[in-house]
């Protein structure tokens, strides 16, 4: 369990979690309040003592009893003196957005269309009722499972992808995990053709196959990039301004300098690695993405719009 | 026993001052019956610094989900005769409020979805509240699957915190084919709809969907209360949406082999049938393969994305 830091509300928060736990179910370990909760013994102490701490100094009134010898042994066990309080608040406002907007996004997974305890968890929490789901990738499924599969069992697959390129191969990848980034797939592993982390879109493997080869010592000692996009090699600097509505395109690239224009839009570089990637990323926004340089990333936008619209159709443009 | 004989910590006033509220009588606390009964009130050297303390107490505390009532007679909000309690609908979960183990993995991730960005706090902490329900065995089976939301629009801080203190906001809109306006409404939740944040909204008497990036402006919280909103009218929007786009289908052809036709999961006749809940958002998604795609129907839609091809090129000339 991720062990971490708290601050006061978070402490405030969790002692009043642990009134309600401990009155309802009686007394516990220290470790098995930390298990539960997701923090150290030393935290869940603090947050016992909180309880322990807790007196109207007015009425000479406390409020819990807490035993504090047993508390030193590891065990939290208390009963209540003054107190009303059995239980915690409900969730607040925030922490309901909070949560009901992340089932919201696991509801937008492939891998949990028509799961019933998620449409269940999300009746009680109040984040919707049944998915708006418009295409998942058909074909991306059973590839989703088998690599998941892979990950779980720790050995190499043998994957058909095709790159962003249209160009398809056939690559062995150690996969080191998968993840749901913004409303696509993405398998992160260490690519033998070349040497490095990778990440490929699971969209794009037509196929994958597990070969039953355990996961090569670059990838165990691999680090895997926070971002999606990785690293990129012989990159090219475009600068380009979107619209308002259109922004989001920095976020899909390694982007600096970004600067808010009057009008709304945003001004910015881009660093890219191919520049016929970058034809169909501008395309996607029909025009409310405009490259201003440098020519060739330029031409790159132009030659993937004409090919779109087919040759005849240029030749018009152009009288 | 209490062992208070150092200085109170602030979570410890925090606990106190709920417990001292929550034991309180029916006519509530005064400010005065507050400050002797937390230690860390008494122990503050002026009636300031006290007042600032309490003040900034009772919004942790509001924040935090515990809803403090004042009550005064005067008519005026906290006034030195105003007195305080907390509503017991704060505490008062729902009797058949019960989670699965399956259910708290689904929260866990939900909550580890939002990888520290803006709400991973209230996130986690509302996940500690959830888990004291009780020791539901969570799920152990590891998930495979490492979900990372991303919420950088620039509204979807101000909206969370509209949200979270019920006020109206302001903010410009555009739509796809029509020109920008300003609106003032109620937002009532953050949703995600097919990759796209949505916020559901109240504006004068209708429930409605607004696409985040589809707002231009800053977002001004006001200081004023947004409208009521029932449940009812909640499920009705969330059902219209539902049935608007069940009847939103488009068919494309797709070139055999390509991307495009693994992506959409074409079948032998190269043809894809898809329901959409934004014909401009379908459009982007198409734009973005090019050659390899066709639109074969609705009309609108295959001029929708001749038209922003068009534009590409006129925008690149």
């Amino acid at each position: 369990m991720p062990k971490q830091e708290i601050d006061a509300e978070g402490l405030f928060n969790l002692s009043l979690s642990i009134v309600g736990l401990v009155l309802k179910d009686g007394p516990m370990l220290t470790s098995e309040l930390a298990t539960h909760f997701g923090f150290s013994e030393k935290t869940i102490t603090k947050a016992v003592i909180t309880i322990a701490n807790s007196e109207d100094v007015g009425r000479y009134e406390t409020h819990f009893y807490v035993d504090e010898d047993l508390l030193a042994e590891g065990e939290v066990d208390f009963t209540t003196a003054q107190s009303q309080l059995d239980r915690p608040p409900l969730l607040s406002k925030r922490q309901t957005t909070a949560l009901a907007a992340g089932l919201d996004y696991l509801a937008a997974m492939p891998q949990f269309l028509d799961n019933a305890d998620l449409k269940q968890v999300r009746e009680i929490i109040g984040s919707g009722t049944a998915p708006i789901t418009s295409y998942q990738p058909v074909g991306s499924e059973s590839v989703l499972l088998e690599v998941q599969r892979s990950v779980d069992s720790q050995v190499q697959i043998s994957a058909e992808y095709v790159n962003q390129l249209g160009v398809q191969s056939v690559r062995t990848i150690d996969p080191l995990r998968v993840e749901f980034v913004g409303r696509r797939h993405y398998l992160r592993g260490w690519c033998h053709s070349n040497q490095e982390v990778r990440s490929f879109r699971i969209d794009r493997i037509i196929s994958a196959k597990a070969t039953g080869q355990p996961l090569s010592p670059e990838a165990m000692s691999a680090e895997i990039p926070v971002e999606v996009f990785g690293t990129i090699s012989d990159e090219l600097i475009v600068e380009i301004q979107a619209s308002s509505e259109a922004s989001e395109i920095f976020w899909n690239f390694p982007a600096v300098d970004v600067k808010r224009n009057q009008d709304g839009s945003s001004t910015g570089q881009i660093r890219v690695g191919n520049l016929q990637a970058l034809g169909r990323h501008v395309c996607r926004y029909g025009g409310e993405v405009v490259v201003l340089g440098p020519p060739e990333a330029r031409a790159a936008v132009t030659d993937f719009a004409s090919r779109a619209l087919g040759d005849e159709r240029v030749a018009e443009n152009e009288d | 026993m209490a062992t208070a004989v150092s200085k109170q910590k602030p979570a410890e006033r925090l606990f106190t001052l709920t417990c001292c509220l929550m034991a309180a009588p029916v006519i509530g606390l005064s400010k005065n019956d507050i400050f002797a009964s937390v230690s860390s009130y008494g122990e503050q050297g002026s009636d300031f610094a006290r007042n600032k303390m309490f003040e900034r107490d009772k919004n942790s505390l509001r924040e935090m989900g515990v809803q403090l009532e004042v009550i005064d007679s005067s008519g005026f909000e906290d006034t030195d005769t105003s007195r305080y309690r907390i509503s017991k609908g704060s505490f008062a979960w729902p009797s058949d409020f019960q989670l699965t183990g399956e259910h708290l993995k689904l929260l866990e991730l939900a909550a580890k979805a939002w990888n520290s960005q803006l709400l991973a706090r209230p996130a986690q902490s509302g996940l500690i509240r959830l888990r004291s329900l009780g020791l539901v065995e969570a799920s152990r089976e590891l998930s495979i699957v490492t979900p990372r939301l991303l919420a950088r629009h620039a509204s979807f801080a101000p909206l969370a915190e509209a949200i979270d203190g019920g006020k109206l906001v302001t903010f410009s809109y555009r739509k796809p084919d029509g020109d920008a306006s300003v609106r003032e409404l109620t937002p009532i939740k953050l949703r995600f709809i097919e990759g796209q944040w949505v916020l559901l909204a109240k504006q004068q008497d209708v429930v409605k969907n607004f696409l985040l990036r589809r707002i231009i402006s800053a977002v001004e919280v006001s200081e004023l209360a947004g409208k009521v909103v029932t449940p009812e009218e909640i499920s009705l929007a969330e059902e219209d949406l539902a049935e608007f786009v069940s009847k939103n289908v488009a068919r494309l052809s797709v070139e055999h082999g390509t991307e495009a036709w693994w992506h959409f999961g074409a079948t032998e006749d190269n043809v894809v049938m898809l329901q959409f809940m934004d014909e401009a958002l379908l459009a982007e998604d198409l734009m973005e393969y090019g050659a390899d795609i066709s639109v074969l129907e609705p009309e609108s839609l295959r001029l929708r994305v001749e038209d922003g091809l068009k534009r590409v090129l006129e925008h690149h000339a």
